[in-house]
């Protein structure tokens, strides 16, 4: 029988024995002539580690403890030998005088135990020829073994599998190498300092005991206990802290129960494993019987021999970190991605959800974030008893952990503790983290003076006007010698006639950039009182109305009138609503019809100012009909009463031009709203009789004022051919993926919206106001009806064109029905 | 944390990566350095990385990522912009 590759006859036979210690190894003996094979390249370090000065014979004896007949000096070069571990371990590399050695205080306590023969001697032998691979192996049982004093350890998961034990025998027929470790004293394990080449690994056994779940199931399928009675005896009688739960009770002398309990447990043990050795001498001897016996395929053998490098492959890192360890990552990890403030560091995400799922919020973020950690790191199986609710819940609870760590963590980086991690979890670099990442483009933000202080001072409007091009300076120094406050409603209208160009009303109301950076300004504030709104704490809006500077004088143009210049400010309007109150409301409404002309919206949609709008254009005006005209609507209709409305309307006439309004599709929409909305408001109140004199009579002077300025210019609110022309073009060519039967067919302008608004002004006025519009547009009306015969008669396209003949006396009679009349078939008769 | 809070959302969408190598595939986790994994992956120049043939799911270092084709109702522009206006606003702070 052989050991460690010895070969068994010779010397090592006797050595074996224990008798014939005295004997003097023959090194060439035990050689195995492994440095034959190469150089090897970095053994100029060797002299440093292990002493330079010293002298190896050939006849060494390990067992120095019973040698008092060795020669003097070959126990110091053991000694010296020895020492360089000790050292190591600790007082680092430097190299120590070796007369304080001879001593030999490390080696001292160990005398004791070298004095018990034999086996010792082996253990002492054993690393000397141990291959790699039985080097591994050894590490591993000592897992194994160590293995029990874990089991303290906290996870449930962890609950000991029987210590996983590979059948080596298959693969390597050479000895069986853990029977060595029978006969050790247990203490041995824990005095690393008597291994030579296998010791600093020993070391590490604590750490490496415990498995993770992972790849327990397959060691399970490994079978187990091979030379496990004398492991577990071993840990038993060590005096090193030992789990009590220990499935094995693993007196020394060893009795087969517990191991065939084990069998019991898993029947799924390799058949030579079921009659398991009564010692492990016997045990080595009878499993490679059993494999004589039965002698695997090659199938087999080769599925064997994967799965036992797999096994290899996973065991060559396991057990570095505890389970704590583990743990502590996770969370620190997760600290990262956590927060207890999801509304304000994973907006996105949380909105988004919440408008995906129609405003429900199903399951808790951390929940998410607990089970997409668990698949991530590959415990989503639950591991050994796939459990995966246990492991989720431990997860969560990690998550919960996280919470908490990120939460402190803004006080702990004021604390530079970020520094004590270093090194713990690689480099930490406090001022670059997931949070804030490594920019490619580092923007220097030092407050520029100009837009902070434009946004920060409203009252100082003249002074923050330096920062606007110095033209522009001029041109408004320029106009407020001229400007009487009189005057200057009059000039704005001209002056908004002559260009479509916004950056001169933008100048006008304090530059491009600031209008924009007041945009800004309302996002932020209406951000923040949404999300105000969302903690359920109390809302002050009173920061948004400043940001709107409504009613602010020290601009020509109001700051708010801009802001709908720009397609996000006016996107912003129905968010900034929700925090107004009816006053405020009525303030803003009143500033916008004050202000009319300026509307930036207003140019484009008019056809004088803007003859051939572009595409995006007509998208702007699009969108502005969406939102904000719907805001207004809605306003009027729901919140507001008649006095106001007139009061609104009051403010268009008198600030405005109100003809050059009425040319934009968008001004003809907004008093089409507000008289329309006033004359509903009348019929109903008429039915109730509770209008008072005054408020009639206010009406109708309101009325006279407004059917005054749009006198004589009534036909100026049809846009001319070229311009509708125009318009159809650009929104065909805008709409491309349209039917090719639409688009081959002449569109035509929808002029619904002005005979909407002549319907809604005729309505409200007396019957002479209804016989001055039918004067005006007579040429229109019947332009209309002509338009619509000469569809009718159009042969290609009869569904097409009847329907747009139909469209056209619908939009007609809209108007000719409030008169009493109707269009049809070419005739105007009375509606009967 | 915006673009991480951004990617989340499209968990379970499918992406498309490219740099030279171009992948497409259905996202199934992020993480806070934009690492992807990535399943059901299918490679569009195959011919020249036919490695790539065999594998399913991948996971992918976010720094090596150029860029990520999303399609375009995926994102919510609007909120897009609003928590970007978040993340300046928290900055300022």
């Amino acid at each position: 029988m052989s050991f460690f590759g010895f070969d068994t006859s010779g010397n090592q036979a006797k050595d074996r024995d224990g008798r014939d210690i005295q004997k003097p190894l023959d090194f060439e003996d035990t050689y195995k002539g492994l440095g034959d094979y190469d150089n090897e390249e970095e053994d100029f370090l060797n002299a440093e580690t292990f002493g330079a000065t010293a002298e190896f014979g050939t006849d060494f004896d390990f067992g120095h403890g019973n040698g008092g007949n060795e020669p003097a000096n070959n126990a110091n070069s053991y000694a010296t030998a020895s020492r360089s571990y000790v050292a190591a371990a600790s007082s680092g590399v430097e190299h120590q005088p070796q007369a304080t050695l001879d001593a030999s205080v490390d080696l001292k306590p160990m005398e004791s135990l070298w004095s018990s023969s034999g086996p010792v001697i082996q253990q002492q032998e054993q690393p000397q020829v141990l291959s790699m691979e039985e080097l591994e192996r050894q590490q591993r049982q000592r897992q194994m073994g160590g293995q029990p004093g874990f089991m303290g350890m906290p996870p449930p998961n962890y609950g000991m599998p029987p210590p996983p034990q590979m059948q080596m025998h298959n693969q390597y027929p050479g000895p069986f190498p853990p029977q060595g470790m029978q006969g050790i004293p247990p203490q041995f394990q824990h005095m690393p300092v008597m291994f030579n080449q296998g010791q600093p690994q020993a070391q590490g056994i604590p750490n490496q005991a415990q498995f993770s779940p992972m790849y327990q199931p397959q060691l399970h399928n490994q079978g187990e206990g091979q030379g496990l009675p004398s492991e577990q005896a071993g840990q038993g009688a060590s005096p090193a802290p030992q789990a009590l739960e220990s499935p094995i009770p693993a007196p020394p002398a060893l009795s087969p129960q517990p191991q065939q309990q084990q069998q019991l447990q898993h029947p799924m043990s390799p058949p030579q494993m079921i009659s398991p050795p009564h010692t492990p001498r016997e045990h080595g001897r009878q499993s490679r019987g059993q494999s004589r016996r039965e002698p695997l395929t090659a199938e087999e053998q080769k599925r064997l021999q994967i799965r036992q490098a797999k096994v290899e492959k996973i065991l060559r890192h396991s057990g570095l970190m505890t389970p704590r360890d583990k743990d502590f990552i996770t969370r620190y990890q997760l600290s990262q991605i956590v927060t207890d403030d999801p509304y304000n560091e994973d907006f996105y995400f949380q909105v988004y959800k919440i408008i995906q799922r129609g405003g429900v919020v199903g399951e808790s973020n951390k929940d998410l974030i607990a089970r997409a950690y668990l698949e991530h790191s590959g415990h989503r199986l639950g591991g050994r008893y796939k459990r995966a609710d246990v492991a989720l819940q431990r997860m969560q609870s990690q998550v919960e952990k996280a919470v908490t760590v990120a939460k402190e963590r803004p006080q702990k980086s004021k604390d530079h503790s970020d520094a004590a991690r270093e090194g713990v979890l690689g480099k930490i670099s406090s001022a670059m983290n997931s949070k804030a990442p490594r920019r490619q483009l580092q923007i220097p933000v030092h407050k520029t003076g100009d837009e902070s202080a434009i946004a920060d001072d409203n009252s100082s409007g003249k002074a923050s006007r330096g920062s606007t091009p110095a033209l522009n300076v001029v041109t408004q120094s320029l106009e407020k010698v001229e400007i009487s406050q009189q005057s200057r409603a009059r000039r704005r209208s001209s002056y908004a006639f002559t260009s479509v160009d916004q950056s001169s009303v933008l100048s006008r109301s304090g530059g491009r950039k600031f209008v924009l950076s007041l945009i800004e300004t309302v996002y932020e504030e209406v951000l923040e009182l949404e999300a105000q709104l969302r903690g359920g704490s109390n809302i002050d809006s009173t920061a948004l109305w400043e940001a709107l500077h409504i009613g602010d004088e020290s601009y020509e143009v109001c700051p708010f009138i801009s802001m709908l210049s720009f397609d996000k400010g006016i996107k912003i309007m129905p968010r900034i609503f929700n925090f107004l109150n009816n006053g405020q409301k009525l303030k803003l409404l009143q500033t916008f019809f004050g202000e009319l002309s300026h509307l930036n919206i207003i140019i484009i949609s008019s056809y004088k100012t803007n003859a051939s709008p572009t595409e995006s254009q007509l998208k702007q005006i699009e969108l502005f009909q969406a939102v904000f005209l719907k805001i207004i609507v809605s306003f009027l209709s729901s919140s507001a009463n008649f006095i106001e409305i007139m009061g609104l309307l009051l403010y268009l006439i008198k600030n405005n031009n109100v003809s050059f309004i009425s040319t934009s599709k968008i001004g003809l929409n907004l008093i089409t709203v507000l008289i329309s909305r006033a004359a509903l408001i009348r019929q109903d109140i008429n039915r109730s009789n509770v209008l008072s004199s005054p408020e009639i009579s206010a009406w109708n002077e309101v009325y006279d004022k407004l059917f005054t300025s749009l006198e004589t210019k009534l036909s100026l609110v049809f846009p001319p051919k070229e311009y509708t022309d125009k318009v159809v073009r650009t929104t065909l060519g805008s709409v491309s993926g349209s039917p090719p039967v639409i688009a081959a067919s002449p569109q035509h302008y929808d002029q619904a919206y002005i005979w909407q608004f002549l319907a809604s002004l005729a309505l409200s006025g007396k019957l002479n106001h209804q016989r001055i519009i039918i004067d005006e547009i007579r040429d229109e009306i019947f332009g209309t009806i002509n338009v619509a015969e000469e569809l009718g008669k159009g042969q290609e396209d009869q569904p097409a064109s009847q329907y747009k003949k139909d469209k056209l006396y619908q939009d007609l009679n809209l108007f000719l029905n409030v008169m009493g009349l109707v269009a049809r078939d070419g005739e105007i008769t009375e509606l009967k | 944390m915006l673009f991480f809070s951004f990617f989340k959302t499209l968990v379970d969408q499918e992406v498309t990566l490219k740099n030279d190598i171009e992948l497409k595939g259905t996202l199934k986790s992020v993480d806070q350095f934009l690492n992807l994994k990535l399943d059901n992956i299918s490679c569009s120049n195959e011919s020249k990385y036919p490695h790539l043939t065999s594998v399913r799911n991948i996971f992918i270092r976010g720094s090596t990522v150029r860029y990520v084709y999303l399609n375009k109702n995926m994102v919510d522009t609007n909120l897009l912009q609003d928590a970007a206006r978040r993340e300046a606003m928290t900055e300022k702070k």
